[in-house]
């Protein structure tokens, strides 16, 4: 009994040491956001006097709602326009084996390649060819990347269960395209949407293409809260403040992701 | 209603080298009103066949026709067959009600000829409590019962079940089977069952169709297979347990064919087989069905065999003895009165009846007739 309790504990004990590893830089995090820049910088951290007046700031003295704003378009948009296509593109291959592994193993190997590479040519085709404004090329973008990855994710879901499905569907008079979207879709939608909202994630904290394609005026939250980062020294305060405002949208769609996620990896239960 | 013919069809899986042919140029022709059945091992073609009917597989080589058309290339909504499944395939998302109505809203029909549809095929398959429940809230049987009825409401040309009973406990399954029988009676539509239960194949089918290899190997009556299968797969397919296939040596002598197994003789008058009389002199493979050996004579066309009991089990209506024959020869088995006693490792000397033997050529496999 004593030795079941005992290695309860140290079982806890490590748990709690990898979860302050993981917690540490958020509360201090947390803890600038609601002190002046001369204590946030004060080592062994102090506390100080506490107050919201950096969250204050963030809305009067920057673009933050503005930011913001941009974020929700590109993130939104992007994940809309990439998740049927996504949804379709994985249907495809997980059916018909269209491309066979190449085109998948090609979607993977896509997730590979550093973005930097990409970054190039996209910011010339989005200036000289293309030309287009700085948040449909970040959107564009943003599609570039989340529709493989949703793609990906998504190709296990539509597996033998939903074919079987289908067949039914078929069989009862519906052509492939209603078996699909009367019946495949409505069944893997936990699946669709937990890629839907990692997509939206993954957008949301995009940074590379969006400080390199947008300009002043289409800044994400990413970008400008790096532009608080100045050559007149870091505005520490302010940017935790907006740093965990720009967490809050993650945070408030992380336990539906995890609800999601699980249930669209368990679909295999149907029957 | 409807025919459903196969002339020389094929479903080839891969190309090339690395071909499989699944099914291999089977010709059929399904009746309308028809119950068939196509029984086989896994891995025969029947469920390929079956879905190659539904349109779900395509047809590789040959024709399919349904009530005289060529259909190969229609899709399987235009089909207007229902196929039930093994596993159900019921729509999770939608209630019992909803799936019932689905193929029925997709042809355009009426609410309210649906929903009298829906109310009459409940009825009938006593489901009514459940039509606004989920199917993850239904027990295997009943959504067997709504799988079942989703097919039943579309009032389909044909009905094609494939394996709909084997998830089925024992008990359920019985009675399933039942009401299959009486709904093919009811409703007199053409229904194609495809399963490996002999039993099944045996009560439900007003023809079987015994597959192996992606070929057909018989079709026929229940009784006809059973009581003349042309092979020696049948004969140790059909019933549990099957046929006993025993190696013999046939010879005729004095007017008599004479069958010599491991050391014993079953003799039987040359006139009751004349046909055999081409094998005399050749190794035989002779067929005895369990039912067939008693404990005492029958009549005068009975053969005594010495056996030593191996294993006894008692069913309650019947006795089933797995024998050797002599003391350490090929196994048997024998389907006997439940009164009896038994004990193993003891000799036991049982009669065959003659007039119920069957020979097989062992190198073709195949049945030689005594005619």
């Amino acid at each position: 009994m004593r030795s079941a309790r005992g290695a309860a504990l140290l079982r806890h004990l490590i748990l709690g040491g990898f979860s302050a590893v993981i917690a540490m830089p958020l509360l201090w995090v947390l803890r600038v956001s609601l002190t002046d820049k001369a204590t946030a910088y004060r080592l062994p951290p102090e506390i100080g006097e506490i107050g919201l007046q950096n969250y204050v700031e963030v809305f009067t003295a920057f673009d933050f709602t503005r930011w913001f704003g941009n974020s929700v378009t590109v993130a939104v948009l992007a994940t809309l326009v990439s998740l049927p296509a996504a949804a379709m593109m994985a249907y495809a291959a997980a059916r018909f084996r269209t491309g066979g592994w190449p085109l998948m193993l090609g979607v993977l190997a896509s997730q590979m390649i550093p973005p930097i590479v990409l970054v190039l040519p996209m910011f010339l085709v989005f200036t000289t060819l293309v030309p287009v404004p700085g948040l449909v090329a970040i959107t564009i973008a943003h599609v570039a990347i989340n529709l493989p990855f949703m793609a990906w994710i998504m190709a296990s879901f539509f597996d033998a269960d939903t074919r079987m499905l289908e067949e039914a569907a078929r069989c009862d008079g519906a052509t492939r395209w209603q078996a699909f979207t009367r019946i495949t879709v409505p069944v893997a939608m936990p699946g669709i949407i937990a890629a839907g909202l990692l997509g939206f994630i993954l957008s949301w904290n995009e940074f590379l293409y969006a400080l390199l394609l947008g300009n002043h005026s289409s800044q994400t939250l990413a970008v400008g809260l790096a532009s608080l980062e100045t050559h007149a020294g870091v505005n520490i305060a302010p940017l935790a403040a907006a740093t965990l405002l720009a967490l809050a949208p993650v945070l408030l769609l992380l336990p539906f992701l995890q609800t999601y996620l699980v249930k669209g990896l368990s679909l295999g239960a149907l029957k | 209603m409807a025919s459903i013919e196969l002339r020389s069809v094929s479903r080839i899986f891969g190309a090339g080298a690395q071909a499989i042919r699944a099914v291999d140029r089977i010709d059929l022709r399904v009746e309308d009103g028809e119950f068939m059945i196509f029984l086989g091992p896994s891995g025969c073609g029947k469920s390929t066949t079956l879905r190659m009917i539904a349109g779900l597989e395509p047809v590789s080589e040959g024709e399919l026709l349904i009530d005289g058309v060529r259909v190969n290339d229609i899709d399987p909504a235009e089909r207007d067959l229902a196929i039930v499944f093994q596993n159900y395939a019921l729509y999770p998302h939608m209630s019992v009600r909803k799936n019932m109505a689905f193929g029925l809203k997709l042809r355009g029909m009426a609410e309210a000829e649906i929903g009298s549809r829906i109310a009459r095929v409940a009825e009938t398959l006593g489901v009514e409590a459940l039509l606004d429940r989920r199917p993850a809230q239904l027990s295997g049987g009943q959504r067997q019962r709504v799988a079942l009825g989703r097919a039943l409401v579309r009032e389909p040309r044909a009905f094609l079940l494939d394996e709909p009973l084997s998830n089925l406990d024992a008990k359920l399954r019985s009675v399933m089977r039942t009401e299959l029988i009486k709904l093919h009676r009811t409703l007199g539509t053409t229904m194609i069952h495809v399963t490996h239960d002999q039993v099944e194949a045996m009560t439900m089918g007003t023809r079987i169709c015994i597959m192996r290899g992606g070929e057909i190997v018989q079709v026929g009556r229940p009784q006809d297979v059973y009581r003349e299968p042309v092979d020696t797969f049948v004969a140790g397919f059909l019933a549990t347990p099957p046929m006993n296939l025993l190696p013999a040596r046939l010879d005729v002598a004095d007017g008599a064919l004479r069958l010599r197994i491991e050391g014993q003789e079953i003799a039987l008058p040359l006139a009751s087989r004349p046909g055999w009389a081409r094998h005399a002199g050749r190794d035989v493979i002779l067929g005895l069905r369990p039912e067939d050996l008693h404990e005492a004579p029958v009549g005068a066309a009975t053969a005594a065999l010495d056996c030593t009991i191996e294993t006894v089990e008692a069913l309650g209506p019947e006795t089933i003895l797995t024998l050797r024959l002599g003391r350490d020869g090929t196994e048997l088995a024998a389907r006997l009165p439940p009164e009896g006693d038994w004990r193993i490792g003891a000799a036991l000397r049982l009669h065959a009846d003659t007039s119920k033997l069957h020979l097989f050529d062992p190198e073709t496999t195949r049945s030689i007739p005594g005619n």
